[in-house]
C-alpha cells in the first residue's frame, strides 16, 4: 500500500487547491460538535479531524432534500455541482455506498445521483474518537475507510497520511504531488496504532453485538416488542431525516413559466399517507406498523439484497431523538 | 449516446376519451409515446399536477395507447377534467410483463373485478392476438351495477371469438339485467380449467383480490400460477423511491404482478 503524507504545514494549501475544483466543505468543532462548513478563504480555517462524523449528513451533497430532476414538456439539461468533502467519516462512507447499490448498482441507474457522484470528490477521515452514540462497529464497519472514498487520510503528529481508493483520488495526489512528502515507518506504524486504539474505544462502548440471524430476528419481532420499542416516540421524523441510508422520495410537479419542474424531496415512511393509495386504502395504518417499517427496511429487506444492513452505526437517530429512543437498545432486545 | 432521464415525461396529447362507466373512462392517447408489453405499466402525468401509475388497457400490438382509469384521487380526478387534445404526459413502461411464454398450450383462467379488467384487457387483447399458441381463453368479470361493467360493447364482440369463453356477475342487478346476479365468487364455483397447469391471473380491489385469492387457492391452483395484480403507491417507478414496496419486493420493479407464491406470507398483502 503506497501512501502520501501531507505535512500540517500544507493542508490548508492543498484545501485552497482543491477548492478550485468546486466548493470545499470540512469538519470544524463548533459548540462541541462537529459541522460541516463550507470553506471560504477570507474566513479563519478550523479544521477538527479527530471528532466523530460531522451533525451534517453528506447525503444532502448527493440527494438534497429538494432537487429539480426533470423539467417538461422542455427537456431541459439538469445539472450536478462540482463538490469536495473533506473529513468525512467511514460511517457516512457506508451510507454512500447504501447510495450507489440503490441508484448506481440496482437497474436502472438514477443518472443524476450519478452525475452528483461523479462531480463530486470524497475525502474521508480516519475516526480515532468514537462517541458514546457510535456503533458502527455492530454493524460491521470500522472506525476508518476502506473504500468508498476516493482518498483517506489519518491524521498523525506530523500531519496527514494518505491513501489512494480510487482513480480520482490517485490524479489529485498526483495534480498535488508538490505538497506531499514520502512518510516514514514511523508514520504508518502510528496510523496502526490510532486504528487499533479507536477499535477498541468502540468495542469498550458496545461490548454486546446484535444477535446472530437479526435480519430474520427483525422480520418476526412480537408486536409488543415493537409497542414498547416506539412507546415514548413523537413522530418528530428527526430520526429519518438524520439517517445517511434513509432515501425515501416522492416526486412533485410545480409549474414555473411555461415549463414544469418535477422536483424530488425526501418523504419519510412514518408519515400516515406514505403508502396510502389513490382510493384511500394504506397498507400501513398504525403507527407500530410504519415504526417498525424502518428497521425492516434498514435491517432486513436491505440485508436480503445486499447482504449488508443500511445502517451506518453513525448514531444521528440517537442524538437527535427527542424521546432519548436508542437504536441499540431495540436491537439488542430481540 | 444520450442519458436518458427516467423521471421525464414525454409529452404527449389526449386524442379521445371513451366514458365506460358513471366513474370509468378510457383515455386514448395520440401516437405511441411508449411501448410496452401486456403486464408492464406507465406514469400518466397531468401537468402541473402531478403522475400516478396506470397499466394500459389496449392491446401491446395496437398503434392507439389507451388507459381506461377509475376516478379517485387527485391526479385521476385532474385527468377526468381534461379534454381531446389537451396534452398529458407518459413515462414508462415499467415492471415485469406477464410470462406469455409460460402460458402457451394451457388453459388461461382470467378474472376481473371493477375498474381490474383494465390491465385484464390488454393482457386479453395480447393472448387474442396469437390466440393459436393458447388452448383456451376464460374471463370472469365482476361489477357493482350492470352500469358499472366496462367494455360494454367489446364484450360481446369477444364472446364470439373462437377458444373464448366470457361469463359476467354483477352484485347487484336491474331489470335488464339477464345475467348472474352475486359477487365475483358466484362465478368461481365451476372451475373449468385444470388446475393443475392453467395460469390464473386476478386484478380488482383488495378485497375481491383477497377473496378470490383464497378460492383459487382451494380450487387447486398451484401458488405460482396465481397472477395479482398489485396496487400501491408508486412515484418513480424504478425502484428507488421505496414507496412500493411489499415484504421484500418493489411492486414497480419486481411487479406490478406478483404471484401468490411470491407474497402469501405477507400479512394483507392486497391492502
Amino acid at each position: 500500500m503506497k501512501f502520501y503524507l501531507l505535512p500540517s504545514n500544507k493542508i490548508l494549501d492543498f484545501i485552497q487547491g482543491l477548492s478550485r475544483k468546486g466548493p470545499v466543505y470540512y469538519s470544524q468543532l463548533r459548540d462541541g460538535n462537529t459541522h460541516l462548513v463550507r470553506f471560504d478563504p477570507d474566513k479563519d480555517f478550523l479544521p477538527e479531524f479527530k471528532g466523530i462524523r460531522t451533525a451534517e449528513n453528506i447525503k444532502h451533497f448527493f440527494l438534497p432534500s429538494r432537487s429539480t430532476v426533470a423539467r417538461y414538456p422542455d427537456d431541459e439539461k439538469i445539472s450536478a455541482p462540482h463538490q469536495v468533502l473533506f473529513g468525512v467519516k467511514s460511517c457516512d462512507l457506508r451510507g454512500v455506498d447504501v447510495y450507489d447499490r440503490i441508484f448506481l448498482k440496482w437497474e436502472p441507474i438514477d443518472p443524476l445521483y450519478k452525475a452528483r457522484r461523479e462531480n463530486t470528490i470524497i475525502i474521508s477521515a480516519d475516526c480515532p474518537e468514537p462517541a458514546d452514540t457510535c456503533f458502527c462497529n455492530l454493524v460491521g464497519i470500522n472506525p476508518y475507510a476502506e473504500a468508498t472514498a476516493d482518498l483517506n487520510f489519518t491524521e498523525i503528529e506530523s500531519g496527514l497520511l494518505f491513501e489512494t481508493f480510487t482513480k480520482k483520488g490517485e490524479e489529485i495526489i498526483k495534480q498535488f504531488q508538490d505538497l506531499f512528502t514520502e512518510p516514514d515507518k514511523g508514520d504508518e506504524k502510528e496510523r496502526q496504532m490510532i486504528r487499533r486504539s479507536a477499535v477498541q474505544k468502540l468495542r469498550a462502548i458496545n461490548e454486546k453485538q446484535f444477535r446472530a440471524g437479526l435480519a430474520q430476528a427483525v422480520e418476526q419481532v412480537d408486536e409488543e416488542k415493537v409497542r414498547q420499542a416506539r412507546d415514548e416516540c413523537v413522530e418528530c421524523l428527526s430520526c429519518l431525516f438524520s439517517c445517511p441510508t434513509c432515501y425515501c422520495f416522492l416526486l412533485a410537479d410545480y409549474k414555473k413559466g411555461k415549463n414544469i419542474e418535477r422536483v424530488r424531496v425526501w418523504d419519510g415512511c412514518y408519515y400516515s399517507g406514505y403508502a396510502r393509495v389513490g382510493g384511500g386504502m394504506n397498507p400501513r395504518p398504525k403507527f407500530d406498523e410504519r415504526f417498525w417499517n424502518r428497521f425492516l427496511c434498514k435491517f432486513t429487506y436491505f440485508y436480503q439484497y445486499e447482504e449488508i444492513y443500511a445502517c451506518t452505526g453513525c448514531g444521528r437517530c440517537n442524538s437527535g431523538c427527542m424521546a432519548k429512543i436508542d437504536i441499540r437498545e431495540i436491537l439488542w432486545q430481540l | 449516446m444520450a442519458v436518458i432521464n427516467p423521471y421525464y415525461p414525454i409529452p404527449t396529447k389526449i386524442k379521445e376519451i371513451i366514458p365506460e362507466t358513471p366513474s370509468i373512462t378510457t383515455f386514448v392517447l395520440d401516437g405511441r409515446p411508449i411501448d410496452f408489453s401486456a403486464g408492464q405499466f406507465a406514469e400518466l402525468t397531468v401537468p402541473g399536477v402531478g403522475e400516478a401509475p396506470f397499466t394500459p388497457s389496449s392491446s401491446p400490438y395496437a398503434e392507439d395507447l389507451e388507459f381506461t382509469i377509475m376516478k379517485v384521487g387527485r391526479v385521476t380526478s385532474a385527468l377526468f377534467e381534461l379534454k381531446p387534445g389537451d396534452s398529458i404526459g407518459v413515462r414508462g413502461p415499467f415492471g415485469k410483463p406477464y410470462p406469455l411464454d409460460a402460458f402457451k398450450k394451457k388453459e388461461i383462467f382470467i378474472v376481473g373485478g371493477g375498474v381490474g379488467f383494465a390491465p385484464l384487457r390488454s393482457l386479453f387483447l395480447a393472448l387474442v392476438h396469437n390466440i393459436k399458441h393458447y388452448k383456451k381463453i376464460y374471463i370472469r368479470y365482476g361489477a357493482r351495477t350492470p352500469q358499472d361493467i366496462v367494455y360494454k360493447k367489446l364484450i360481446p364482440e369477444w364472446q364470439k371469438i373462437d377458444k373464448v369463453d366470457i361469463l359476467l356477475t354483477v352484485d347487484r342487478g336491474d331489470d335488464s339485467w339477464k345475467g348472474k346476479v352475486g359477487v365475483i365468487t358466484v362465478i368461481l364455483d365451476e372451475i373449468p380449467v385444470n388446475v393443475n397447469s392453467a395460469p390464473t391471473i386476478v386484478c380488482g380491489p383488495p378485497l375481491m383480490m383477497k377473496f378470490v385469492t383464497q378460492r383459487l387457492v382451494e380450487a387447486g391452483f398451484k401458488d405460482e400460477h396465481i397472477y395479482l395484480s398489485m396496487e400501491k403507491n408508486m412515484s418513480c417507478g424504478i425502484g428507488k423511491c421505496n414507496h412500493c414496496r411489499v415484504g421484500k419486493f418493489y411492486v414497480c420493479k419486481d411487479g406490478p404482478v406478483l404471484t401468490w407464491k411470491d407474497i402469501k406470507d405477507i400479512e394483507e398483502p392486497f391492502i
